[in-house]
């Protein structure tokens, strides 16, 4: 079937962690594949939990095709925030942030100094979201009614077993949005019948999924056109305030 | 395309509220997959009392002999009747292995340690695989799966998920120094299933979809996941039929073939 004329992938990863691996040129290379015009990437490992500063460079350094979300561990303090901004100044376009990975409860006041420097940025804020305890679903929705200007993005889709709180969660707050690289279709499905497809981004996951296993998830969905536009580029060029298509 | 045996499917009426899909609909979806033959667990029998559950699910599968194959559940919290229990379902060749889901049916493994030592040495004596939901806190975590393998050496347990999303690098390490652990490749994706053929081996890897438990679609993303990983034709032989049919004695035992023409499944 045919997709939306441009493709923005709303969740790439760069650098190392365990067992994955992508540079910017291999990702550009499956951007090329499958015909994905823009990736959002955000740290892996090192990069995203301690040494903030050389994982921001390394997505912030990619571009232009590949833009910027960066991240600063907020443990890190008034550290942490200079990092954020050196990275306004260099072009990024959100925040990420791994509560799992980087220890803290979305919650607690450590993360609340960065959550204001998004608002202040009028940066989006992508949470990945999905297990258990720190990176619950639902503690980032409650972040989101203290900050309803702020967009913010469930990185992930709850994936795994947060799945079955994920539409409510979207739901239940208007500045939440689904990323669906991992979430399987009837849940994405769900989030689209239930609050609109402008809820839904396209993400790839990338390098721990595949353009092709992600893309095809949402071809078997038989979207309408407007829907693929939203999902694929509109709501993604919308949030995260990138230059419209021409 | 090589042949497909899916380790990890449901069959049941419904999971709580929402309907299943029917054998005659599962089938259907096999078909449309080109999948040769599918395990099949309960969903409901998690939450109620499992006898009834397994001679339901016997029901269903039985009009599919030669492609649905029942894996029986039991409740270890239910002491010496889950082993007879057990037993009972044993006893007819057609099911083919023990499905656990910790997490659902609410137990910890350690809190009924004879239990399900007993358990496990009866799926032995089968020679049937033993697959347990893992990925999942507080009764699932892929470690306390895999310490079911080294309580009792003489049974193949399964991991139902391979680590599922947050412990793959620990399911892979645990396959590889577990010679009876295995892990069913069923929600992890193709970055993932990469680590766990390094470590593991592609022996110790069974293509797994869920589907079932969600609708029709999870069947082709999940063969998606394998198929997007770059694996050379053995792996894929290996993964997507070769060690289900190797667990599953398929070779010593061929799937009955029906006796009569498939007939619809009243829904």
């Amino acid at each position: 079937m045919s997709r939306a004329a441009s493709i923005i992938d709303a969740h790439a990863m760069l650098g190392e962690e365990t067992y994955l691996s992508l540079t910017a040129s291999e990702l550009l290379r499956r951007m090329d594949a499958a015909g994905v015009s823009t990736a959002l990437a955000r740290p892996l490992g090192a990069g995203l939990i301690v040494d903030n500063r050389a994982g921001n460079d390394l997505v912030l350094s990619a571009g232009p095709r590949i833009r910027g979300l960066v991240s600063a561990n907020p443990w890190w303090g008034d550290r942490g925030l200079a990092e954020l901004d050196r990275c306004r100044e260099v072009g990024a376009v959100g925040m990420f942030l791994d509560p799992l990975r980087q220890g803290f409860f979305p919650t607690e006041p450590a993360p609340v100094p960065f959550y204001e420097r998004a608002q202040q940025y009028d940066w989006p804020i992508v949470f990945r979201t999905g297990a258990y305890v720190f990176a619950d679903v639902l503690a980032v929705v409650e972040v989101a009614r203290r900050f309803p200007t702020i967009q913010f993005v469930a990185g992930f889709g709850g994936f795994a077993d947060m799945w079955f709180e994920i539409a409510d969660a979207i739901g239940s707050v208007p500045n939440l949005h689904l990323d669906a690289s991992l979430l399987w279709s009837d849940g994405i499905e769900e989030i689209i019948k239930r609050f609109g497809a402008q809820r839904v981004l396209f993400g790839s996951a990338e390098p721990r999924n595949r353009y092709a296993a992600a893309l095809r998830t949402l071809d078997r969905l038989e979207l309408s056109t407007a829907e693929q536009e939203a999902i694929f580029h509109g709501n993604a060029t919308r949030i995260f305030h990138l230059e419209p298509l021409r | 395309m090589t042949r497909i045996i899916d380790f990890h499917t449901h069959l049941d009426e419904r999971w709580l509220h929402v309907k299943c899909d029917s054998a005659a609909d599962m089938v259907r979806t096999l078909d449309r997959f080109e999948v040769e033959a599918a395990c099949v667990f309960t969903i409901m029998g998690f939450y109620e009392p499992c006898p009834a559950h397994n001679d339901a699910l016997l029901r269903r599968a039985d009009q599919y002999p030669d492609r649905l194959i029942p894996f029986a559940t039991v409740d270890p919290k239910q002491g010496r009747a889950a082993a007879d229990e057990l037993e009972r379902c044993l006893a007819n060749p057609r099911f083919r292995g023990v499905k656990f889901h910790p997490w659902l049916q609410a137990f910890a493994a350690s809190m009924l340690r004879d239990t399900m030592l007993d358990v496990l040495q009866i799926a032995a004596r089968h020679r049937v695989p033993v697959l347990l939901h893992d990925g999942t806190p507080p009764y699932s975590t892929t470690y306390q799966v895999a310490n079911l393998a080294r309580w009792s050496p003489e049974t193949t347990i399964v991991l139902g998920h391979a680590g599922s999303a947050d412990y793959v690098d620990a399911a892979a390490q645990l396959m590889r120094d577990i010679p009876n652990l295995y892990g069913c490749y069923c929600g992890p994706r193709a970055g993932d299933l990469r680590r766990l053929l390094d470590l593991a081996g592609p022996e110790k890897i069974l293509f797994g979809s869920d589907f079932g438990a969600a609708g029709w679609r999870l069947l082709p993303e999940r063969i998606d996941n394998v198929l997007e990983a770059g694996l050379t034709d053995q792996q894929l032989e290996l993964i997507l039929a070769g060690n289900a049919a190797r667990l599953l004695k398929l070779d010593e035992r061929p799937l009955a073939q029906p006796l009569l023409p498939h007939r619809e499944e009243a829904r």
